[in-house]
């Protein structure tokens, strides 16, 4: 390997590092920045600037050669990341390719990434709950994994602050479970699904649908402004990379914040190899890193690491940074490191016919839907398996074109004038389910296998449990009932037996605890046994309940960030 | 530009005109642009005519004019399974002999109507699970493909996002409960 440090070490060492500028990456650069802290923000992708870099967002629908489906060509190239419902002619440009980073299935798992500065955040569907305590306090309760070493309280400032700066619209639900944040006015829903927000009350008390929480812009605020960033036009074209953005992105928000700042370089083309461990110093020095164009590795040096590279790769990092002190991954003393990996469970839905309302349809966008809040075993343990979900809820309104109209002037007639809808509304649920954490789930890595890059493989572990397949029926009966009570008909319930992986909600391998026998970080997001080494996003986490998750990485990243500042000064 | 992008104008401007080099001019030339498919210049001019009583010109454009036959042959190209291609290149092959077979006359000698009851026929068929249904069955998914892609390429056209029903980036706020009644739009008349 050629190890080419030509330029001076102290052009190449800085205060702060980060590994990966995704959601969490690109909020600890925006809090460096903010705070003054000279830091490299690295990204292994391409640089993907604001706007500039968004070739399809303003293209029209004749403007795609294949007017948005993807040649078979590419599908067949790509069968991992052509799974992903988002990967489209319009957005495949921001995924990797599978031939990118080739890995081992033990066990089946779809690993969608990607792979330029922004990371998925220019990809993600935006949907921003907060952590309760019912969350935190889940794995003590219920005796799995390890006791959380933080609390609600902990966080709840850290969620105010990246809501307001993120831009978060939400309604003022009151509701314990999923506490109200820094909102913008929320997203209207619909007639239907206001009748069956109205219809849980009323029926359970306890059963909640709102309009979910989501990370854009309803209404116009200084703060936005500053950033150049404007309200959302509700254009639903987010994978494309927004123009306005409408939506947080790292591209649109936290990166150009921090560059800004005058603070932080950003480097794209960065594939981290590994951390720097001195022996001496008892601490991590720097990464080295390997340019993703000319193969060549150069080591950048800091006094404080940021892992933030994704849940899986975080993990990899780590376990590839190996010293004869830490000859099984960095910060490793425990062995947990790839372990207690898991993921949300998004397998099931149902779907159903509402025959009232007719006389209404909707016109026009919103960028959310309908969220059903964990009501399964929030107070106490009420079922065979433990934990719950939190559902997805909307009903729309078909219509359209009557595509058996006999050829020739009838059909062009009916395309050109489609019918009123007149058929009843639809609507659908699907589940996001708490997976539990455990030792046999794991990511390891296989050192005798390379990448394109020389680095070792990965290999998943991956897989659901008895749990996970109780949980997913009393999904279905549960929303059925739910569903029947609210007077809809036609219910069917599916189960479409995906792999681990498309929820592209991957958690764990570096938990979070109290015990340094039992985890890797502690309640500020430090390795116990390397304290300048910080691990803020997906891998950090000790248990996934059912919220999907960015925002509370986002919210530990500002916090660790800060949390690394004040240690600096001691 | 980005390279794709580039890279598709160029296949755009390119695609169609460049013909394979053939020895034999008294065969029809097979069109190099859709290098899956061994469509020929005859074959493509009759996907011309079938599409066209598909969504036949009147008030308003029809499909051939808005070139829909070169956006099928680009999709059956670039996105099927090889599998559905061959279903498709026979289908289109075998729709000549069809024609004849079914009302006795070639395709182009038939009068608007006849076309479409032809057409609608095949579209109708429900092909015999056996050794002569698979005639029929590359029939009914040529014109059923045919068809599909047709009705896609013509509204998905920038004569009718343009000009006809005018595509917006952006809707408009949401509202959750629009009255049906105070929805109509005024007919358009084909």
């Amino acid at each position: 390997m050629a190890n080419l440090n030509i330029r001076n070490k102290q052009e190449r060492t800085y205060q702060a590092i980060i590994v990966g500028s995704g959601a969490s990456g690109g909020w600890a650069a925006k809090e460096f920045g903010d705070l003054g802290v000279k830091t490299l923000l690295l990204d292994r992708g391409r640089d993907v600037k604001h706007i500039k870099d968004y070739p399809t967002t303003n293209m029209l629908p004749y403007e795609f050669k294949h007017r948005g489906k993807l040649p078979q060509k590419v599908l067949d190239e790509n069968p991992i990341v052509a799974k992903c419902y988002a990967y489209g002619e319009d957005s495949e440009h921001f995924f990797a390719k599978d031939s990118e980073q080739p890995y081992i299935q033990d066990k089946p798992f779809d690993w969608i990434r990607g792979y330029q500065v922004g990371g998925k955040s220019l990809l993600w569907a935006r949907q921003v709950q907060r952590w309760s305590d019912y969350d935190f306090e889940g794995p003590a309760r219920d005796g799995f994994a390890v006791d959380w070493p933080i609390r609600y309280k902990d966080l709840a400032p850290w969620y105010s602050h990246v809501e307001k700066f993120a831009g978060v619209s939400g309604n003022l639900d009151g509701l314990d479970t999923l506490p109200d944040g820094e909102f913008l006015p929320g997203y209207d829903l619909n007639i239907v699904e206001m009748h069956f927000a109205q219809k849980m009350k009323e029926v359970y008390g306890d059963r909640h649908m709102i309009s979910a929480r989501c990370a854009h812009i309803h209404e116009t605020r200084p703060e936005f402004s500053e950033q150049g960033r404007a309200t959302c036009q509700n254009r639903n074209l987010c994978q494309r990379g927004c123009p306005f953005g409408g939506y947080f992105s790292s591209n649109s928000s936290t990166i150009p914040w921090a560059l800004k700042s005058g603070n932080v370089t950003l480097r794209p083309d960065s594939v981290v190899h590994s951390v720097i461990y001195d022996e001496e110093k008892g601490k991590a020095t720097g990464v080295r890193v390997i340019d993703a164009h000319t193969k060549e590795v150069e080591e950048f040096y800091a006094d404080v690491i940021f892992i933030n590279a994704a849940a899986v790769n975080s993990n990899a990092i780590l376990m590839n940074s190996t010293s004869a002190r830490f000859p099984n991954g960095l910060g490793n003393d425990s062995g947990v490191l790839g372990k207690y990996f898991a993921f949300h469970n998004y397998r099931a839905g149902v779907s159903a016919s509402y025959d009232g309302y007719k006389e209404y349809t909707t016109t026009g966008g919103r960028p959310t839907s309908g969220y059903i809040p964990r009501f399964r075993n929030v107070k106490k343990q009420e079922t065979d398996f433990l934990r719950g979900y939190a559902g997805g809820f909307s009903a729309y309104r078909g219509g359209g074109y009557v595509a058996d109209a006999r050829v020739g002037m009838d059909l062009k007639n009916s395309m050109l004038n489609p019918t009123p809808p007149d058929g009843p509304w639809r609507v659908g649920s699907h589940m996001m389910g708490e997976t539990i954490p455990k030792e046999s789930n794991f990511i390891a890595l296989d050192k005798d296998k390379l990448d394109p890059y020389g680095l070792p493989t990965l290999k998943f572990n991956v897989d659901y449990d008895d749990n996970d397949e109780k949980m997913i029926i009393d999904y279905q009966e549960q929303i059925s009932e739910m569903f029947s009570k609210a007077g809809f008909t036609d219910i069917s319930v599916r189960d479409d037996h995906r792999v681990p992986g498309l929820d592209i909600h991957e958690m764990g391998g570096v938990r979070m605890g109290k015990d340094p026998k039992t985890s890797m970080l502690n309640g500020n997001h430090q390795l116990h046994a390397v304290p300048n080494v910080y691990v803020t996003d997906g891998a950090c986490m000790t248990s996934t309940s059912t919220q999907n998750p960015t925002l509370t990485y986002m919210a530990f990243a500002a916090r660790a960030a800060h949390h690394a500042v004040n240690e600096s000064k001691k | 530009m980005n390279r794709r992008i580039a890279l598709r104008h160029l296949a755009l401007i390119s695609g169609g005109l460049a013909l394979i080099p053939s020895c034999d001019f008294s065969s029809d030339d097979i069109l190099a642009a859709y290098e899956n498919l061994k469509v020929t210049t005859s074959q493509k001019q009759l996907l011309g005519a079938i599409s066209d009583s598909i969504i036949p010109a009147g008030e308003l454009k029809g499909a051939l004019e808005l070139e829909v036959p070169d956006f099928i042959l680009v999709m059956v190209n670039d996105c099927m399974t090889a599998e559905n291609q061959v279903l498709f290149s026979t289908g289109l092959a075998a729709f000549p002999a069809y024609a004849k077979n079914t009302v006795g006359k070639k395709f182009d000698q038939l009068s608007s109507r006849e076309k479409e009851d032809l057409i609608q026929g095949g579209i109708d068929l429900q092909p015999a699970e056996t050794p002569e249904g698979e005639k029929d069955r590359a029939i009914s998914y040529f014109l059923n493909t045919t068809k599909k892609l047709t009705m896609q390429g013509y509204m998905a056209s920038e004569y009718i996002q343009t000009e006809i029903i005018p595509y917006s980036l952006i809707p408009g706020p949401y509202n959750g409960a629009a009255l049906i009644s105070e929805n109509q739009k005024p007919r358009i008349n084909g």
